[in-house]
C-alpha cells in the first residue's frame, strides 16, 4: 500500500512492523502457500486472540463508515463479503477449521477476504517462523561462539554467557545496522525448540517505502536472515540462504543496482550481532565453530546449551550418562542397559508421568530388542564369531550417537593432509597433496555407523572423526586426529 | 452390522489397552525384583558372610559349601565391587576411573589411555542427577624442541589437559582450564612473546603448575552451586504453586491473574507455566535464564523487581520497579533478614502482614483525624 506523503526523508528508523503489502502480491500465496491448511488456521486465531487482535486487524464493514454505500454493491461482488465484528471473522475461520477442504480456500479468504487491506509485515514473519517451525531442518545453520574479547584475568568465568534483554538487543542492533540498511526484525520463540528466533528483513533503501521499491521485494525471501539465540550458551546459529533461492532472486531482479547481495547483507547482520550483546567493559567478539548443519537438533546437541557439546562419538556414553546409573542404584552397572540409565537419571524430577512413558519407551524397547535380535540371528547365521566383535567394536567406537541421541550432519567436509605412504621426506610441503572428502546425506555420522555395522568399514581402524567425536562439519586431519590450523 | 464391529473395535481396544497395562506392571515387577536382588546381595551381612566363607573356604576347603559359594561368588563380588563405587561415589562426590579412547592413534601406549572424573550431585529431592564427566588426556610438551625429546626423557613432560567433558556451559571448563591445568607449552610461548613486547609484565602462567586438585575443585563447586541455584528458585515456584498450561482450566476466574511464561528450568522448556494465585500478589517468578543467577519477579500491581542469587544461595542484590519508581522497602525486605532464598516468602509474607497491621492502625488514625491519616499513610 504506496502512502500518499509528498516529502520523503531517509530515516534511521527500522520498518515499522505495520507496513502493509497489499494483498494482490502474487507472492504472497506463495509465501503462504508453504504452509499447512491447519498452520494457517491456528496463526489466524493467533491474530485474533483477544490481545493480538490490535496488531492485526482484519477488514471490518463498520470501520469504513461513509464509504459504505459506494463500496456496498462492490461488497456483492466480492467472494467474501466483509464481516461487522471481529467474533464474526473468528466464527467464519472456526468454521473453516470444522470443515474439509484445501487450504487455497483459507488463502484465498484471508488475501482477499478479512486482510484484504493488507498483510503486515509482522503477518509475514509469523508465517515464514511458523514454516520453520514446522520444517527443522529448511534452512542451513552455521553456529558461532561468542567470546569475551577483554578477560584475560576476569575471576567470574561463568560470565561468558551473554544475558539478552530482548527489547534492548534489538534496539542496540537497530543502531548498528540503520546507518547501512533499513531492515524489519521480528523476534520470537520457537515453539518445537528451545530456541529464541530473530527474523531480519532487509532493504536496501533508507526511505521508509520508496515507490521503485515494489512490493515484490517487501516477500523476497533471500533478503530475509534468521538468527536463532539458544537458551544460556555461548553461541548463537545464522542462516545460510541456500544457493539456489540466491541464484533465483538474483535472476528475478537483475537491475537491482544496490551491492546489497545477500552475503554482504548476511555480513552486516552478523558483524552487527555481537556488537548489540556487547556491553561496556564486556566486549564480544564472534569465532567460527566450523560446524554448518540443516538440523537445528544437531546443532542444539553440537553447540547447545547441554552436556553433549564436548563429549560425542565414543564419548556419548557419558553425555548421555549411559554408562552408569546414580550412585543410589545396587544393580551393577554392566547389568543395566545404556537405555534403562539414561532414562531412569532422565526423568528423575518428572516421576509424575512415569506411567505413561513406561509403556512408550517399552514398546521402543521392545522393538529395538526384536530388532536387534532379527539383526543378530541375521549375522549369526552368517559369521558368528566376527559379528559379535563387529558389534562390540561399533559400540566402544560409536557410543550412543545415533540411539540414544541423534545429531544428523547432512555434510563433512574433510581435508587430509597426511603425506603419502611412500614418501620419506616429510618436509617438502609444497608438493605434500592433499586429500578433500565430502560426505552428503541426511545423516552422515547415522550412515558411516551403517557401513560399520554391515562390515563395509573396520570400526577398529577407522579414525575418530569418522564416528562424529569432534562435532564439527568442516575439518582438516592429519594422521587420524584433527588440527586446528592447516599450519600446525 | 455397523454397531457390531464397533463393540468388537472397542472390546479390541480394552483388551490391548489391557494387555499393555498388564506389561507396564510385568516391567515394574521385574526391575523391583532386580533391584531387590541386588540390594540383598550387597547387603552388610550378606557380604560378611561371603567373606567370611571364602576365609574360612581358602584355610580348610569344605567341598560341598565351596561348591555353593563360588558358583556365588562372580555374582557376589560384582555387587560388592558396586557397592564400594557406589560408597565412594557418594562420600566423596568426585571420583577417578581408568578409561581407554577406543580411537586408533599413531602412538598407541600413552595417548590412548584417559583421565575418567565423574561429579555425582545430589539433588534437592534426595535423587542424583546425570554424573558430570571429566577425560583428561595425557600430554607431553609441545616445545619447539621436539616432542620427542621430551617424551625420552619421560620425566617432567607431562600435562593433563581436558579432552572431553559433558559439563553443560553454565560453567566454563575452558576458562577453568587455562587458570588451572595451563600448558606450559603453548603459554612459555605466548608469555616470551609478551615479555618482548611488554618486559616490565612478568607472565603469570608461566611458572605456574598445573593443579588438578584446583580445577576440580571450582569445577565442583560451579556445579553444586548451579544446582543449589536452580533448587532454590524451583522451590520458591513450588511454594508459590505452579499451574501448567493445558492441564488446570478449571481457573476461568484467574485468567487475568498469570501470566504464561515458559520456565527455562522446567523439564519441557516450552510448557507454559504461570504461578498460582496466592496472598503475597505474585503473578511472575521465574529464572532469566538457564544459569539462574538473576529471577525475575512480577507483582499483580504491575511491580516488577529482579535480584540475584549469590553463590552460596543469599539474595545478593534486589530491584524493584514500581510505576512512581523504586520500591526500596521492598527491596530492604528482600535483602534483608537472613538474606536467604529459601526463606524468601516468608519474609515476604512478614513485610505484608506489617503492612496490613499499619494500614489498620492508618484505618484506626483515619477516625481520630485527617491529619493523624496522612502521616499513617506517608508512612
Amino acid at each position: 500500500m504506496a502512502r500518499s506523503k509528498s516529502i520523503r526523508a531517509p530515516t534511521t528508523a527500522s520498518l515499522p512492523s505495520n507496513l502493509r503489502i497489499p494483498s494482490s502480491t502474487p507472492s504472497l500465496v506463495k509465501t503462504f502457500g508453504k504452509l499447512t491448511r491447519q498452520a494457517l488456521l491456528d496463526l489466524v486465531f493467533q491474530w485474533l486472540e483477544d490481545g493480538n487482535v490490535q496488531h492485526f486487524p482484519p477488514y471490518l464493514q463498520a470501520n469504513e463508515g461513509g464509504k459504505r454505500e459506494e463500496e456496498g454493491d462492490d461488497d456483492g461482488l466480492r467472494p467474501y463479503p466483509a464481516e461487522r465484528t471481529i467474533n464474526g471473522v473468528r466464527n467464519a475461520y472456526q468454521e473453516l477449521q470444522f470443515r474439509k477442504g484445501g487450504k487455497r480456500e483459507v488463502i484465498d479468504r484471508i488475501l482477499e477476504g478479512d486482510w484484504r487491506h493488507g498483510i503486515t509485515l509482522r503477518q509475514l514473519a509469523m508465517v515464514d517462523l511458523r514454516y520453520m517451525d514446522d520444517h527443522p531442518s529448511g534452512l542451513r545453520w552455521t553456529a558461532l561462539e561468542l567470546a569475551r574479547i577483554d578477560n584475560p584475568s576476569s575471576n567470574e568465568s561463568s560470565a561468558c554467557i551473554p544475558r539478552v534483554h530482548a527489547s534492548t538487543f534489538l534496539s542496540s542492533l537497530q543502531q548498528q545496522i540503520s546507518p547501512l540498511v533499513k531492515a524489519h526484525y521480528h523476534l520470537a520463540r520457537s515453539t518445537s525448540l528451545p530456541l529464541t528466533v530473530l527474523r531480519v528483513f532487509v532493504t536496501a533503501s533508507p526511505y521508509q517505502t520508496a515507490p521503485r521499491q515494489s512490493a515484490e521485494s517487501l516477500t523476497d525471501s533471500s533478503r530475509t536472515i534468521y538468527v536463532a539465540f539458544p537458551d544460556s550458551c555461548p553461541f548463537f546459529y545464522t542462516s545460510m540462504a541456500s544457493p539456489q533461492t540466491a541464484s533465483k532472486a538474483s535472476s528475478a531482479l537483475p537491475n537491482s543496482l544496490v551491492a546489497t547481495d545477500v552475503r554482504s547483507l548476511q555480513r552486516l547482520v552478523r558483524d552487527a550481532i555481537p556488537k548489540a550483546l556487547s556491553l561496556p567493559h564486556q566486549r564480544y567478539t564472534v569465532k567460527p565453530t566450523s560446524l554448518t548443519a540443516k538440523s537445528l537438533e544437531a546443532l542444539l546437541a553440537l553447540r547447545g546449551p547441554g552436556r553433549s557439546n564436548q563429549a560425542n562419538g565414543a564419548f556419548s556414553i557419558f553425555a548421555d550418562a549411559a554408562l552408569e546409573g546414580s550412585p543410589l542404584d545396587p544393580r551393577p552397572s554392566n547389568t543395566v542397559s545404556p537405555e534403562e540409565h539414561n532414562r531412569q537419571l532422565g526423568s528423575v524430577r518428572s516421576r509424575d508421568s512415569a506411567g505413561k512413558e513406561n509403556t512408550a519407551t517399552d514398546a521402543k524397547e521392545a522393538t529395538l530388542e526384536t530388532r536387534r535380535a532379527s539383526k543378530r540371528s541375521l549375522a549369526d547365521s552368517k559369521e558368528p564369531g566376527t559379528s559379535k566383535k563387529r558389534t562390540l567394536a561399533l559400540q566402544s567406537r560409536f557410543g550412543t550417537s545415533g540411539t540414544l541421541s541423534s545429531a544428523p550432519l547432512d555434510r563433512l567436509d574433510v581435508r587430509l593432509l597426511d603425506a603419502l605412504p611412500g614418501d620419506a621426506k616429510p618436509t617438502e610441503h609444497a608438493q605434500q597433496p592433499t586429500v578433500s572428502l565430502a560426505f552428503a546425506g541426511t545423516d552422515v555420522i547415522g550412515g558411516i555407523r551403517k557401513l560399520v555395522e554391515l562390515g563395509v568399514i573396520d570400526a577398529e581402524r577407522m579414525p575418530c572423526w569418522m564416528t562424529g567425536e569432534e562435532g564439527v562439519s568442516v575439518l582438516a586431519v592429519r594422521e587420524g586426529r584433527r588440527v586446528s590450523k592447516a599450519g600446525r | 452390522m455397523s454397531t457390531h464391529s464397533l463393540n468388537t473395535e472397542e472390546e479390541t481396544e480394552s483388551l490391548d489397552s489391557e494387555i499393555s497395562t498388564i506389561r507396564a506392571e510385568l516391567q515394574t515387577l521385574h526391575h523391583r525384583r532386580r533391584i531387590l536382588t541386588n540390594s540383598l546381595l550387597t547387603s552388610r551381612p550378606f557380604q560378611r558372610l561371603a567373606k567370611s566363607q571364602s576365609q574360612s573356604q581358602t584355610t580348610a576347603t569344605a567341598p560341598r559349601s565351596s561348591q555353593k559359594w563360588t558358583d556365588l561368588s562372580p555374582l557376589l563380588h560384582s555387587s560388592a565391587l558396586h557397592a564400594d563405587l557406589n560408597h565412594h561415589r557418594i562420600a566423596f562426590s568426585t571420583t577417578a576411573f581408568p578409561f581407554t579412547d577406543p580411537s586408533p592413534s599413531p602412538v598407541p601406549s600413552e595417548a590412548k589411555k584417559l583421565i575418567g572424573l565423574r561429579i555425582d550431585i545430589c539433588a534437592r529431592d534426595g535423587s542424583y542427577v546425570k554424573p558430570y564427566y571429566i577425560l583428561l588426556r595425557k600430554g607431553v610438551l609441545h616445545l619447539s624442541t621436539g616432542s620427542d625429546a621430551e617424551e625420552r626423557t619421560g620425566k617432567g613432560g607431562r600435562v593433563l589437559y581436558v579432552h572431553r567433558h559433558t559439563v553443560p556451559p553454565v560453567v566454563d571448563v575452558g576458562a577453568l582450564e587455562r587458570v588451572y591445568l595451563p600448558r606450559a607449552g603453548g603459554d612459555a610461548a605466548r608469555g616470551e612473546e609478551g615479555e618482548q613486547l611488554k618486559p616490565w609484565k612478568r607472565s603469570p602462567n608461566k611458572k605456574k603448575q598445573q593443579d588438578l586438585k584446583g580445577f576440580l575443585r571450582e569445577v565442583r563447586r560451579q556445579l553444586v552451586v548451579w544446582h543449589v541455584r536452580c533448587d532454590g528458585v524451583r522451590y520458591l515456584r513450588e511454594r508459590l504453586g505452579v499451574v501448567k498450561r493445558g492441564e488446570g482450566q478449571d481457573a476461568d476466574a484467574d485468567e487475568e491473574n498469570g501470566v504464561w511464561e515458559r520456565d527455562v528450568l522446567a523439564e519441557e522448556p516450552n510448557q507454559e507455566s504461570r504461578i498460582a494465585r496466592n496472598d503475597l500478589g505474585i503473578v511472575a517468578l521465574a529464572a532469566t535464564a538457564l544459569e539462574a543467577v538473576y529471577v525475575r519477579v512480577e507483582w499483580a500491581d504491575g511491580r516488577v523487581g529482579r535480584f540475584k542469587i549469590s553463590n552460596a544461595g543469599l539474595v545478593e542484590r534486589a530491584v524493584v520497579m514500581g510505576d512512581t519508581g523504586r520500591d526500596k522497602l521492598m527491596e530492604a525486605v528482600m535483602t534483608g533478614g537472613n538474606g536467604r532464598l529459601e526463606t524468601l516468602l516468608d519474609r515476604w509474607r512478614k513485610h505484608a502482614s506489617e503492612l496490613r497491621g499499619s494500614a489498620a492502625a492508618a484505618a484506626a488514625a483515619a477516625s481520630v483525624g485527617d491529619g493523624a491519616s496522612q502521616t499513617a499513610s506517608e508512612a
